[in-house]
């Protein structure tokens, strides 16, 4: 184990991530920072297409064509990956940091064998030695419960059903003791009690080997079984960021609250209806000015439409990026009694017409007007 | 305050709707933006004036011996490109030329559409005992080169153009009926084909009138390959020796007069002419091809 | 291998076989209702004639000539040729056979090795100049036919090198011996090669931009793999299925560039061989030629098909 529990293995600043393509830009990560100490485990969450998995990719410089990385420092026990070369990168790659993926099926080789596939992410680099390669193939297939391990080897991921194959990218993963494993949508693929078992693995490698996990999940259940911070991302930005309990309990941002909501709950002590986030994420080549959330937004004020709100700290450690924040949600605009969750609806605030819009003219204006109002 | 009026309000309601444009219309902008293409065809329309042309004048008989003096070179004067080992005008020759390779190409191609397209509707509609010998027949056709088959072929029917085409044709249809058996198999199963024949449709009306248009793609983009195959395999035949009976002029044959030349070690331009236009013709209708297949044909797009 | 995959083979080789017959027998009667026979040449009339046609069995009916010849060709026996009166066919054919072999082999290597090289070199470097390059290369290869290519290889390297260097360094454009040295082989390999390698080409690029899109690249790339490993050992070899499919193709093609270039170069091969056996109307010799070159591709197509199931392990027969 290096470092305390508060040092920081890798530091995320100021990232930006985009994808140039015929149509635009498309600003798929915007000035994302965080951190990830030794021994953590880090949730980041957010609908699809929010830049979760881009981030994460952008760690390991992985972003594909037309993607690239725009701004920004990605810090690996001080050493910037951003700024290494492709040599050094490749090194920390499934040796320091390792990825696993949300699609098992798709993400293991076809045509070579199990075993092969997990032997060759150890022989890239020197940390095994060449005669502990197979055996340690072996083990790590026994550690992460794949039975008859020794007959399995020898067998292509066709052959595997979709839990085993998940054990098997971890056993790849965890191939060459890497100090931060980043799962993708680690369970996303499988079925619910493969689910909780593959969860119960990755908890078992943190405790045991000290590995920092950085979780990436639409789910905020399985966020909740696993990670003790949590980051919440909305259309390429962080918008919250906490301990899981904070984010639970006293979620700050009301794309938090309003993703916590869409949760099915045991302890629910309302009989409320499963509410879904009312629209889709914004066009990331022309994001709407102000907060990224207020097209969507039941509590959005006119400020919203104006100022992009900056991460403030909300409590110890919780920082949110709103105007509002729920904690005046909840005081001036009665948030948890509240039924229709329709964009504007809590504060009873409209998109303002820009009086030098291209065609000002007031027909076009009454006609976006009277719109909003039949929705709200 | 001003704010600026971005497409952002659109996504109030949820829709993210993208303009519809329809296919052909879509194919034949991109056709238009594919420079490739268009120059294959600019090239092709003149390629057939030429053969027009030559159908009534041409500089000298393309056929008179000692028009020139043998082995005149290029730009010997009056005659451009030279002359051939019985000084013949080679530019003439060459004028006359296109007459077989666009004559074979688009022949072939027509007798190939037409047989093919019936066969494949026919087979892919009934099935059974008659797919099975169809299946048999392909079998055999292409367990040998078709080269092989069409020089058989030619070789019994005797000389003459007509021959020679009808030996290619021949040889070539097979493909085109295998595509539209296919095609016919999977669109026989649509919803609009079982009302047609709910209809009281007859089996000829439901073929060339409801599964024929709908298999028009695929078959525009085969018959845009069958061109130049054709021409090619008829320039393999006059090389070899199976061509058009002489002194008719055509490329595979010129390039095949220009070989003992080139082996004794004189100049090349009497191989090198024929070559060329041969090339550049096979290399248009190619990319014309292409540049359809990329118009119509969206899976193949990227 | 399993016992699936020897009945497999087992089926593909009767179904070799049938085609075989048929092929022959086809080709059999259709030589035989050719115009003329081998004798005009030799200005054979009259009684020598009628003699002549009865010792070569050739006054039969043309079925009893065909089941007579199926009688020998069980036993490897091809019959005789005409032209050169009395010349056993098979070892004739078998001799020309390993001729075009080389020819064919060494085609097949050019093929291969600058097709799947392209190929691959595009898509890795996909819309540069060296993507633009190969394609415009492999374009030119398959349309261009090979005979342009032999004579504009032999301008450059048997003419031009030749004037140039006065002789001391230069292509021989005619084949001296049966087999030709790799001093010899090389240009009529290339005019054969460029043709088949430019759809290699194509469909390698191809094959390989789409699977350089998949996870498992991702995947591979996240283990820390070089880059030429991820090249090579993950993506080619995803690629190869679409590339071996073509391979029977491939094949065909390489055949008709035999019968064409060994006509160029004067190589004593099968295609050569085609050729004059049909101008002389040298019936054994022809079907003899046919029947091989029958049996060359369908033992090609069943290779093609049990490489699939190296390359890729889901394929199961």
């Amino acid at each position: 184990m290096t470092g305390s529990v508060n040092d920081p293995v890798l530091e995320v600043k100021g990232l930006s991530t985009s994808f140039f393509t015929d149509d635009g830009e498309v600003k798929a990560v915007r000035d994302v920072s965080f951190d990830l100490a030794a021994g953590e485990t880090l949730g980041i969450v957010g609908e699809s297409g929010c830049g979760k998995s881009v981030t994460a990719l952008s760690i390991l410089g992985l972003v594909a064509r037309p993607g690239r990385v725009v701004a920004g420092e990605i810090l690996f026990k001080g050493r910037d990956l951003l700024s290494i070369d492709r040599e050094e990168l490749r090194q920390i790659r499934g040796r320091d940091i390792a990825m696993i993926f949300q699609d098992p099926l798709s993400s293991l080789n076809p045509v070579h064998r199990i075993g092969a596939q997990i032997e060759e992410a150890m022989r890239a680099h020197d940390k095994i030695a060449s005669r502990e390669v197979r055996p340690r193939g072996l083990d790590l297939l026994r550690q992460v419960h794949v039975p008859d391990a020794a007959r399995r080897v020898r067998d292509y991921p066709h052959q595997f059903s979709g839990g085993m194959r998940q054990r098997v990218m971890i056993a790849m993963g965890l191939s060459n003791r890497p100090e931060i494993l980043i799962a993708d949508e680690p369970t996303t693929a499988l079925d619910v009690t493969v689910q909780a078992q593959i969860l119960q693995l990755l908890r078992d490698l943190n405790r045991d080997l000290g590995t920092s996990i950085i979780l990436i999940t639409h789910n905020l259940g399985v966020v909740a079984g696993l990670c003790k911070r949590v980051i919440v991302m909305y259309a390429g930005e962080i918008v919250e960021e906490g301990s899981t309990e904070q984010i639970f309990d006293a979620p700050q941002h009301p794309y938090t609250w309003a993703l916590l909501r869409s949760l099915p709950r045991v302890d629910a002590d309302r009989h409320e209806r499963l509410r879904s986030i009312e629209g889709l994420p914004p066009d990331l080549i022309a994001p709407p000015p102000g907060c990224k959330f207020n097209p969507r937004c039941p509590f959005r004020l006119e400020r919203c439409f104006r100022e992009d709100p900056e991460l403030e700290p909300v409590g110890d450690g919780h920082v949110a990026a709103c105007w509002v924040t729920m904690k005046r949600a909840h005081a001036e605009m009665g948030a948890g009694s509240l039924v229709d969750t329709g964009p504007g609806a809590a504060s009873g605030v409209r998109p303002p017409i820009a009086p030098e819009a291209p065609d000002p003219s007031g027909a076009d204006g009454q006609d976006v007007e009277s719109e909003t109002q039949d929705r709200g | 305050m001003a704010i600026p009026a971005g497409p952002w309000l659109e996504y109030e309601g949820g829709t993210l709707a993208r303009q519809q444009v329809g296919l052909w219309r879509d194919g034949l902008r991109r056709l238009r933006r594919n420079r490739l293409a268009l120059a294959a065809v600019i090239y092709l329309g003149l390629l057939a004036c030429v053969c027009v042309v030559s159908l009534f004048w041409t500089p000298y008989n393309p056929n008179l011996v000692g028009a020139c003096p043998t082995y005149a070179l290029p730009g010997t004067p009056g005659h451009p490109l030279g002359c051939d080992d019985l000084g013949r005008d080679l530019l003439s020759r060459l004028m006359v030329g296109s007459q077989v390779s666009l004559a074979v190409g688009l022949i072939t191609a027509a007798i190939v559409v037409v047989l093919g397209v019936s066969v494949g509707l026919l087979i892919g509609y009934v099935r059974g005992v008659v797919d099975a010998a169809f299946a048999l027949v392909i079998n055999v056709f292409y367990g040998v080169p078709p080269l092989m088959i069409a020089i058989v072929l030619y070789v019994l029917l005797g000389p003459g153009l007509i021959n020679i085409i009808i030996a290619i044709a021949a040889s070539s249809w097979m493909d085109m009926a295998r595509l539209v058996r296919g095609q016919t198999m999977s669109i026989r199963e649509r919803e609009f084909i079982e009302a047609a024949r709910a209809g009281g449709a007859r089996t000829g009306k439901i073929l060339f009138g409801h599964i024929f248009p709908n298999a028009l793609g695929p078959i525009i983009v085969q018959t845009t390959y069958v061109v130049p195959a054709a021409i090619l395999t008829s320039a393999f035949f006059s090389f070899l020796g199976f061509g058009v009976p002489a002194p008719q002029a055509d490329w595979g044959g010129m390039a095949s007069e220009g070989f003992s030349p080139l082996l004794a070690g004189f100049d090349p331009y009497i191989l090198l002419w024929p070559a060329i236009a041969l090339s550049v013709t096979l290399l248009a209708f190619n990319f014309f091809g292409d540049g359809l297949r990329d118009a119509f044909d969206p899976r193949q797009r990227r | 291998m399993t016992r699936g995959t020897l009945i497999y083979i087992a089926q593909r080789l009767a179904i070799i076989v049938l085609t075989l017959l048929v092929v022959s027998f086809v080709v059999f009667v259709v030589v035989h209702a050719l115009p003329g026979n081998a004798f005009i040449s030799q200005r054979v009339h009259g009684r020598s004639l009628q003699l002549l046609l009865h010792e070569y069995g050739l006054d039969q009916p043309v079925l009893i000539q065909y089941w007579n010849f199926l009688k020998g060709a069980i036993h490897g026996d091809l019959g005789v040729s005409l032209y050169i009166r009395g010349e056993q066919v098979t070892p004739l054919v078998l001799r020309e056979l390993s001729v075009s072999c080389e020819l064919g082999g060494a085609a097949l290597i050019v093929t291969i090795g600058v097709g799947m090289t392209f190929g691959v070199l595009a898509a890795i470097r996909q819309n540069t100049w060296v993507d633009y390059l190969l394609t415009s290369l492999a374009v030119v290869g398959y349309t261009v036919p090979s005979f342009v290519i032999a004579g504009l290889g032999i301008m450059i390297f048997a003419n031009f090198l030749g004037s140039v260097t006065g002789g001391a360094i230069a292509y021989s454009p005619v084949w001296t011996g049966t087999y030709g040295t790799i001093g010899e082989l090389w240009l009529p390999a290339l005019s054969i090669g460029l043709y088949t390698s430019g759809q290699i080409t194509r469909i390698t690029r191809a094959s390989m931009l789409e699977v350089i899109q998949q996870d498992y690249i991702r995947t591979a790339r996240a283990k820390g793999l070089r880059e030429w490993v991820v090249t090579l050992r993950h993506a080619l070899r995803n690629a190869l299925v679409p590339v071996i499919s073509i391979l029977g193709t491939t094949v065909v093609g390489i055949l008709v560039g035999v019968l064409v270039i060994e006509n160029i170069f004067g190589i004593p091969g099968l295609g050569k061989e085609f050729v004059e056996s049909i101008l002389q109307h040298d019936y054994n010799v022809t079907v003899g030629v046919f029947t091989i070159f029958a049996l060359l591709i369908g033992l090609s197509n069943l290779a093609v098909d049990l490489i699939y199931t190296v390359v890729d392990p889901r394929i199961r027969y």
